[in-house]
């Protein structure tokens, strides 16, 4: 008894120590450790400070400075010509193509998750490989395709080919969290009367929330940032989206309006970044919690 | 399409333990059809046509106007034989595997590496606002990032950039003129950083705590143990993180379009620039074609070697 207890102390004492009392090879990594950290969150940080800075900066230009605070340039933003019309075309093409693609996503995901059928597993791995092959390797053909279905320099050829092009993701994640609604539940809506599709919407649906979310995001993020597909599609100046708006802003002038696309980068921002910190948790239970269910 | 953020989901999803026991699986087809239909439809037809025409195209003389656009001739193998004996295209390719390399495979991968390992200490504070940090250039878009560099590598004497070297005593630098492709270099692993950290912390999260410590106790120091004990256990997911962001960075685009359009002097006309150029500046749609092939070709047989490193050894 005493001599478990001293033990315990001493164990105990010893641990006190070790923690206060660091050797000096654990004070020089810790050293290097922080500095690396510091330096990478710095590299990471300080680009952005000229965008932040320069935003509400009447007297902007291409260098870190403290601003002459005004918000001057997001009113001009808003008003200037064809500036707004950029925004709006985003919206409608990031959120039109999202909608689109969770539709497609929930009924393909459906239909993989709680039926068996030959080709199910080709099918899965075949859109998974589908990852393989870069934007740019097939960008030429698929303009040509959508000349001749005469959807080229349209918003709705667009939207269609964003959505797709985000499907073997969303399907993958749809999938998943369908899996982990249980069977049990469907089928007891099943015997109250409801047809096999009433089921699943009255069932299922309400229960994806997170993976819907999380999909949502993945893809309006990815629509709303898409710079290779709208600049090759589109040649109508009125369809552009905030992306090709801000590229020809700075690269077709000759004198580059650097607060305007400071302003216009920090609208350009703010829906991906406010979907990110909305539906971040629901991300990190998506993909985690469909491992610890299965 | 941007594949960096996208991807963690798509693998995550993919171990994920086979679904529970399905009912009724006679007479779905009309269901199945009806509810994975549209979305098999649209994916050959926007993504698998797109490749396979491009096959075809690349095997003909398709041009955007002119006499070849109205009348395209299938001229077998030219196009090939053309880039291929091409200094132009070379480069291109080239200056994809410069890129490559130092941007994702040893940029991303060691600082992303560094960052997802501190993480893991317990000693080290403030994770929190570290770890959002360097996740933040991932979730702006990718016009932004660039727009932000263009700004830090501005070549008068007030870019941020020049004024850090200004304090050294350093003349301003014209960075994206006299040093472009260590710019999008810079640039691309300041925005991929951030996955390597995510697969890297996933990663060891899985790694026994009980054999670092025990490590440690034999007497080995914090490089050793990372080298001989951690580094073989997540050999799996670094060659999965390799494979992912070798297709994402030899798909980056907007990025180098952005900051550089190519040049100066096609220094940093990456292959994705050389396809965009060809095929819709010069209207060589077959050439351009051509080109993504052979780049799609080679981004396949690197995923092979990455799957055999991968599984060989583990």
């Amino acid at each position: 008894m005493t001599a478990v207890e001293s033990r315990s102390a001493a164990s105990l004492q010893a641990l006190r120590r070790g923690r206060r009392s660091l050797r000096p090879i654990d004070v020089v990594q810790r050293s290097i450790g922080y500095a690396l950290i510091v330096l990478l969150a710095l590299f990471c940080l300080v680009p952005f400070a000229w965008v932040v800075f320069s935003a509400v900066d009447a007297d902007a230009g291409a260098t870190v400075q403290w601003p002459e605070f005004s918000f001057d340039n997001f009113v001009r933003f808003f008003t200037a010509s064809g500036t707004p019309l950029l925004l709006v075309n985003s919206l409608v093409i990031a959120i039109a193509s999202t909608a689109l693609n969770l539709g497609l996503g929930i009924a393909g995901g459906y239909a993989l998750s709680r039926f068996v059928f030959p080709g199910r597993r080709f099918f899965m791995f075949a859109i998974l490989l589908i990852r393989v092959i870069p934007a740019p390797a097939t960008i030429v053909a698929l303009y040509l395709i959508m000349v001749n279905l005469g959807l080229a320099n349209t918003l709705h050829g667009l939207i269609l080919v964003q959505a797709v092009s985000g499907l073997p993701v969303t399907l993958w994640l749809m999938k998943g969290t369908i899996d982990a609604v249980p069977v049990e539940l469907e089928e007891a809506a099943w015997t109250d009367g409801n047809t096999r599709l009433q089921a699943a919407r009255r069932i299922v649906l309400p229960l994806i929330g997170p993976g819907l979310g999380a999909a949502a995001m993945l893809m309006f993020m990815g629509s709303w940032g898409d710079f290779l597909t709208p600049l090759v599609m589109l040649q109508n100046q009125d369809l552009y989206p905030l992306a090709i708006g801000l590229f020809r802003a700075f690269s077709e002038r000759n004198v580059v309006d650097w607060g305007l696309l400071a302003a216009s980068a920090v609208v350009y921002v703010l829906p991906p970044a406010v979907l990110y910190m909305l539906v971040r948790k629901h991300l990190l239970k998506s993909s985690l919690g469909g491992a610890l269910k299965g | 399409m941007t594949s960096i953020v996208d991807a963690p989901a798509a693998v995550q999803t993919a171990v994920r333990p086979p679904a529970p026991r399905r009912r009724r699986v006679q007479k779905t087809w009309p269901l199945v059809l009806l509810l994975l239909g549209p979305s098999a439809v649209l994916i050959v037809l926007f993504i698998v046509l797109p490749a396979v025409y491009g096959i075809w195209l690349s095997l003909t003389n398709t041009q955007l106007t002119g006499f070849a656009a109205r009348n395209p001739q299938f001229i077998g193998i030219d196009n090939y034989t053309y880039l291929l004996a091409s200094a132009d295209f070379l480069n291109s390719l080239g200056q994809t595997g410069t890129f490559l390399l130092f941007s994702a495979i040893i940029g991303q991968t060691v600082c992303g590496m560094i960052a997802a390992v501190l993480l893991s200490r317990p000693w080290i504070r403030g994770k929190g606002f570290f770890g959002a940090a360097l996740l933040m250039p991932m979730v702006v878009p990718e016009v932004v990032a660039s727009l932000t560099w263009a700004s830090v590598l501005a070549t008068s004497p007030e870019g941020t950039l020049n004024r850090l070297t200004g304090v050294f005593g350093g003349e301003p630098t014209a960075w994206l003129q006299t040093a472009p492709m260590l710019a999008i270099i810079l640039v691309n692993i300041w925005r991929g950083l951030a996955f390597a950290m995510i697969m890297f912390q996933a990663a060891l999260e899985d790694v026994p705590a009980e054999l670092i410590e025990a490590a440690r106790v034999d007497g080995a120091s914090a490089v050793q143990v990372f080298r001989h004990v951690t580094l073989p256990l997540i050999r799996g997911p670094v060659f999965l993180y390799l494979l992912l962001t070798t297709i994402s960075t030899v798909g980056v685009f907007g990025l180098v379009y952005f900051l550089t359009r190519g040049g100066p002097g096609g220094q940093t006309r990456i292959a994705a620039i050389y396809i965009y150029e060809r095929a819709l500046q010069f209207s060589q749609i077959g050439i351009g074609s051509a080109a993504s092939i052979i780049l799609l070709v080679i981004v396949i047989v690197l995923g092979v070697v990455y799957v055999r490193l991968a599984k060989v050894e583990v």
